[in-house]
């Protein structure tokens, strides 16, 4: 991969959308930019509805900036991409397929053999052995986020955009989920941008953490998570980028974990 | 899920329409109505009603002496339908057992027909309810009266009887109903009186809860219900096949009004195996009294129409656009009177 | 220990769904015949007339011909409606141009009973089987039709991103997950549109067709005092229908669809 040119690179994007007043547009995103170097895994840290999803689906190819320039892979985003695979808050495993079907969903152009090979491999990964013939009413919510992951990994995607993807899920099982991708993430060497409003998730998770401002947003700050993993919730190291992400959120660290 | 859908839905229809066309339309019983020159018959439209009973009659003595009818009885159900098809698809049925006044509307609306024969005489009766105070024609004022539809002959008759009792229709209050829901109707009161053809008068009479106010022989001797009517294409086109209809039904008329044994086979036959009705019921009919209708005289004359038409034109239901020779063509009844007649006579 | 409480459990569930409809049937009956015997009527049969009225029938074998007479005319009418009805649908729902040009008809086409189209169906299709089975076919259309737009216009918008994601467009994205994605709610229309055409059926028998379930009940009103066979179609009619409501209410109960009821 190359280190020189960011497989992610976003220059002075701007976005707005028609507001209830004709005349009066929502102005979401003002002068964002940052870019995400192949194989790296970034959090995007902000508010609530600042925007980050915002910027993640413009990235995806569901939105059109209205400004600015969004590159992906060396050209402009012009419309979904199958290498580059949306992880979704909501969940989009298809209910109506089993999870082998819906982990397979990206493989029908290849030969039989190889789709099922994979799915298992997949299906190991995320730790869903066994349950490949279940369907995903049958699974509970974390297992729904693991097949979509799945999916996404099976596909071959180069680049996986979450999309808060484990923010429905309770506290334990989120814990789990993060210490999962980390080491899929190890194992697969993707590059992730991975949306978040918890702090703590973005410090345990990403390589480099970037922090968006209140709307209309921008990248206020960037802050380099260089901690081995897996990653000490206790240690110096992880406290300190912790407290300088609250900080800069304009927030006290002892006043609780997340920001809403 | 969808391919065995699919399977079982494909299979289901097969199957149905396998079932149907076994019970229903006689499919793998031969060629006897399959192949077997049956499409080229044209249809005759009618309802269960007696005044329409010399089109099962002919078909049935046409079945029983050639072993198959000329033409296909086609029952309808209502007034509405039998129209509708005779108006929508004359190719199918071009000839129909209609009201005398809704012929003369239909010509007067532009539809090319012709009334070529009577279907009947009399055979209509105003009932009302045993109980009731009702025993004269004036005695319906103020009441409610239930008629078969805006064109009937049973309209007119109640407006000839009400004017000979100094009444007009806005004294009463006319409803129309059709036929077969009126004797329930008579029977729970929801009416004050009945008039349409037979044989749903005489079946309140039969269950003991009408009562002949007058029948149509005694206060119009001759009166017209039904009428044959023909659309003029088919007149052009197939002269020879109309009156050969013609021609039967002026037959079985005879037939039907020679002796009371006739009428019983007739009522036994057309109830099974036409009208779907009870036999007793036609009998009852048929014979109590022996005139309450009648079958011959079915010549359509000038005098007569030219009274319905004057009638209908007072009681504002017919316009007066058309003429006796507009809407009649009664060169199929002189020539067929003239055949029957010989036939009886070469019989006698 | 379990098992006895599970056994109790499933025959007090029994007892909840044979017993207690088999109770109520039987105090209706009771009032229907005490309530004609009461008013002295001679016309409205009773319960047990209307039995003899549906054995004689049998005997006769008009009961299976009009049985399968009407399931036929139905059964054509609603395939042709299912057929025709969900692909309309999808596109209605799927193609924004298309649903403007096509909605206000259909909105208004379809508050029309079928009996008014009766006319229209002699004139079109003439008295064979075709014109009751066009009837039912216009009853059940635009039920199936309607639930299938609005299923693909409410549909869950991340299986349509999703599918996006993976490269789906035309003709797969519309089999693979526009489809599937709406078939739940396409059910639930089928299933109320096979009622509707099922409720049709005496209407659309009453062109001058000479079978079938709804026709029994013209005919024997046209056959003088037989409204023990008015009766006995309208109880024949209630129950196939409830039969059919069975067997399509089994279609919910496939893997594929499932996820789309809730917890039932």
């Amino acid at each position: 991969m190359d280190n020189v040119n960011p497989l992610i690179d976003v220059r002075d994007v701007w976005m707005s959308f028609a507001g209830k007043d004709p005349g009066q547009p929502v102005h979401v995103l003002e002068h964002v930019s940052f870019d995400v170097r192949a194989g790296e895994f970034v959090c995007i840290v902000g508010p609530s509805g600042c925007g980050k999803s915002t910027m993640l689906n413009i990235l995806g190819g569901f939105l059109k900036e209205t400004r600015g320039t969004v590159r992906v892979e060396g050209a402009p985003v012009a419309g979904p991409d199958p290498g580059r695979i949306f992880v979704f808050q909501e969940n989009g495993v298809f209910p109506w397929l089993t999870v082998e079907e819906n982990i397979g969903f990206g493989l029908l152009q290849r030969p039989h053999a190889e789709r099922a090979e994979r799915v298992q491999h997949y299906l190991q990964l995320v730790g869903l052995s066994g349950f490949g013939r279940s369907y995903p009413r049958e699974l509970s919510g974390g297992m729904r986020q693991r097949v979509e992951i799945a999916r996404a990994l099976a596909a071959e995607a180069r680049v996986l955009y979450m999309d808060e993807p484990f923010g429905a899920l309770d506290f334990l099982t989120r814990l789990k989920m993060r210490s999962d991708l980390v080491r899929i993430w190890q194992a697969e060497h993707k590059t992730v941008l991975f949306v978040t409003h918890d702090i703590e998730e973005a410090v345990q998770l990403a390589d480099r953490v970037l922090v968006m401002s209140r709307r209309p947003a921008t990248v206020q700050a960037e802050v380099v998570i260089d901690l081995p993993r897996p990653r000490d919730l206790d240690s110096p190291g992880y406290l300190e980028r912790r407290d300088r992400i609250f900080s800069l959120m304009g927030m006290d660290a002892h006043g609780g974990g997340e920001l809403r | 899920m969808g391919k065995s859908l699919t399977v079982w839905g494909a299979l289901w229809l097969v199957l149905l329409t396998g079932l149907h066309g076994f019970l229903n339309l006689n499919w793998f019983r031969g060629a006897t109505t399959g192949s077997g020159g049956g499409s080229a018959k044209f249809g005759v439209g009618f309802l269960p009603v007696t005044c329409h009973l010399t089109c099962p009659v002919t078909d049935y003595i046409n079945r029983s002496t050639s072993g198959e009818g000329f033409y296909e009885p086609m029952r309808f159900n209502g007034w509405p339908e039998l129209k509708e098809m005779f108006l929508g698809r004359p190719q199918d049925m071009p000839a129909a057992f209609i009201l005398a006044p809704m012929a003369i509307a239909l010509r007067e609306q532009g539809v090319k027909l012709k009334i070529v024969y009577l279907g009947h005489r009399d055979g209509s009766a105003l009932m009302v309810h045993k109980d009731s105070g009702i025993f004269l024609t004036s005695d319906l004022r103020g009441k409610t009266v239930a008629v078969p539809g805006r064109y009937a002959n049973q309209r007119l008759i109640i407006y000839r009887e009400l004017k000979k009792a100094g009444l007009t229709f806005d004294d009463i209050k006319l409803v129309e109903m059709p036929p077969p829901d009126m004797p329930a109707a008579l029977f729970s009161r929801a009416v004050d009186a009945i008039i349409s053809g037979e044989p749903f008068m005489g079946q309140t009479e039969l269950d003991g809860y009408g009562r002949v106010l007058w029948q149509a022989k005694d206060v119009w001797p001759g009166f017209i219900s039904c009428v044959l009517a023909v659309r003029e294409d088919a007149i052009r086109d197939h002269r020879a096949e109309i009156q050969r209809l013609v021609n039967g039904i002026a037959r079985s008329g005879k037939w039907i009004d020679q002796s009371m044994e006739h009428r019983m086979d007739a009522a036994e036959f057309v109830a099974k195996g036409y009208y779907n009705q009870n036999p007793r019921l036609l009998r009852f009919v048929l014979s109590k009294p022996p005139d309450r209708v009648t079958y011959s005289r079915l010549v359509p004359l000038r005098a007569e129409f030219e009274e319905i038409q004057r009638l209908a034109q007072e009681a504002g239901i017919l316009a007066g656009t058309v003429k006796f020779e507009d809407y009649v063509d009664d060169s199929f009844a002189a020539e067929a009177n003239a055949q029957v007649a010989l036939d009886f006579e070469v019989k006698k | 220990m379990n098992r006895p409480a599970s056994l109790f459990r499933a025959t007090g569930k029994q007892r909840r769904e044979i017993l207690l409809p088999l109770l109520v049937g039987m105090l209706l009956l009771t009032g229907w015949h005490a309530a004609v015997r009461m008013s002295g009527s001679d016309i409205f049969p009773t319960p047990l007339e209307v039995l003899h009225g549906l054995v004689e029938l049998a005997q006769r074998g008009l009961l299976l011909k009009y049985i399968v007479a009407s399931l036929f005319r139905v059964s054509w009418g609603f395939s042709l409606a299912v057929v025709i009805g969900v692909p309309l649908g999808l596109v209605l729902g799927w193609f924004r141009p298309a649903f403007a040009a096509l909605n206000p008809f259909i909105q208004i086409l379809r508050p029309i009973s079928p009996i008014a189209w009766i006319p229209v169906a002699i004139l079109w299709f003439g008295v064979k089987d075709t014109a009751p089975i066009f009837l039912i076919f216009l009853a059940s259309v635009f039920p199936i039709a309607v639930s299938s737009m609005s299923a693909v216009q409410n549909m869950q918008q991340v299986y349509l991103r999703a599918a996006q994601n993976f490269g789906l467009r035309g003709l797969p994205l519309f089999r693979r997950v526009i489809l599937p994605a709406a078939l739940p709610q396409i059910i639930t229309g089928i299933r109320i549109a096979l009622g509707v055409a099922w409720l049709v059926v005496v209407a659309a028998e009453m062109i001058a067709v000479n079978s079938g379930l709804g026709y029994l009940i013209i005919d024997a009103r046209n056959a003088g005092k037989r409204y023990d066979l008015v009766v006995a179609g309208m109880v024949m009619i209630g129950f196939i229908g409830l039969i059919l409501d069975l067997l399509v209410r089994r279609l919910e109960k496939f893997d594929e669809v499932r996820w789309g009821y809730g917890q039932r």
